[in-house]
């Protein structure tokens, strides 16, 4: 077996939500201001789907960094920096989504308050994660 | 959306379980993993704390951290880290209080102190390389 495999998957499986959780939180805020109905259902069904898809990589992102760290779940230096935005960045990610799909609203509606605020705040803890994600890489 | 009280309760426990659930799952495969390591090594997982100040760590303390490793340490476990004399020092899974205690004191007929030739800021330099191995 490839000895980076871990190390890829982690590249690969953090790439989604980074991208998709600003695109789901940038198209909610649409579809809250568009003044357009028709548009709207299409700016809350888009960001429905992006911030699912972001919350499943989420999971295989994850795992893969915890093989990778031998289960090291804070550590030291930079790793310690990314692992405290990591944690609860997936944990809001997987809240929102949770949310999105318990709160009753039909794909094409608002999600409420809870929705916009739960998926704002995973898109700071991710893209804070990220930038000492990619500090390890450089400083490697 | 309509405000339905109950079905934002119901929504709330939901998306709380869900989460707990995804966290305590992530965290008893990390502890698995931690033991899986420490078994198949010789060394001994530390404790981690939350709340353990941040180690400065920057480009520059690292090449600074190799320079001293490649003067003080490289002889005994080898220019790449690898280990000869000494142990492998690659994927290190103890805590930065650890490595600073061991270079300042050794270990008994295994490896010497280096007490008087590295200070505080010199063995978090080195400590700052071996994290990026």
């Amino acid at each position: 077996m490839d000895a980076l495999i871990w190390s890829k998957v982690h590249g690969a499986m953090t790439h989604f939500p980074i991208a998709f959780a600003p695109c789901a939180a940038v198209f909610d805020a649409a579809g809250m201001l568009c003044p357009r109905k028709r548009w709207s259902r299409h700016f809350h069904a888009v960001s429905a789907w992006l911030i699912s898809i972001a919350a499943a990589a989420s999971v295989p992102a994850i795992v893969s960094g915890l093989v990778m760290t031998k289960g090291q779940m804070l550590g030291h230096g930079v790793l310690r920096l990314h692992h405290l935005f990591v944690w609860p960045a997936f944990a809001f990610l997987i809240g929102a989504a949770a949310w999105r799909w318990f709160s009753g609203a039909r794909v094409w509606e608002s999600a409420g308050f809870v929705y916009s605020a739960l998926i704002w705040l995973s898109v700071g803890c991710v893209l804070t994660a990220a930038y000492w994600g990619g500090e390890m890489m450089i400083a490697a | 959306m309509r405000t339905n009280p109950l079905r934002l309760r119901r929504a709330t426990l939901l998306a709380g379980t869900t989460t707990i659930f995804a966290l305590t799952a992530t965290f008893v495969l990390g502890k698995a993993l931690q033991h899986r390591a420490a078994a198949t090594s010789h060394q001994i997982v530390q404790p981690e704390v939350l709340f353990e100040p941040v180690a400065q760590t920057s480009p520059q303390i690292v090449a600074e951290g190799r320079r001293l490793y490649l003067d003080s340490c490289a002889h005994c476990h080898a220019a790449d880290a690898t280990g000869d004399e000494g142990p492998d020092l690659h994927d290190l899974q103890v805590s930065d209080r650890y490595i600073h205690n061991l270079i300042v004191n050794g270990r008994p007929h295994e490896m010497p102190s280096f007490r008087k030739k590295l200070d505080a800021g010199k063995i978090a330099a080195i400590t700052a390389y071996l994290r990026t191995l």
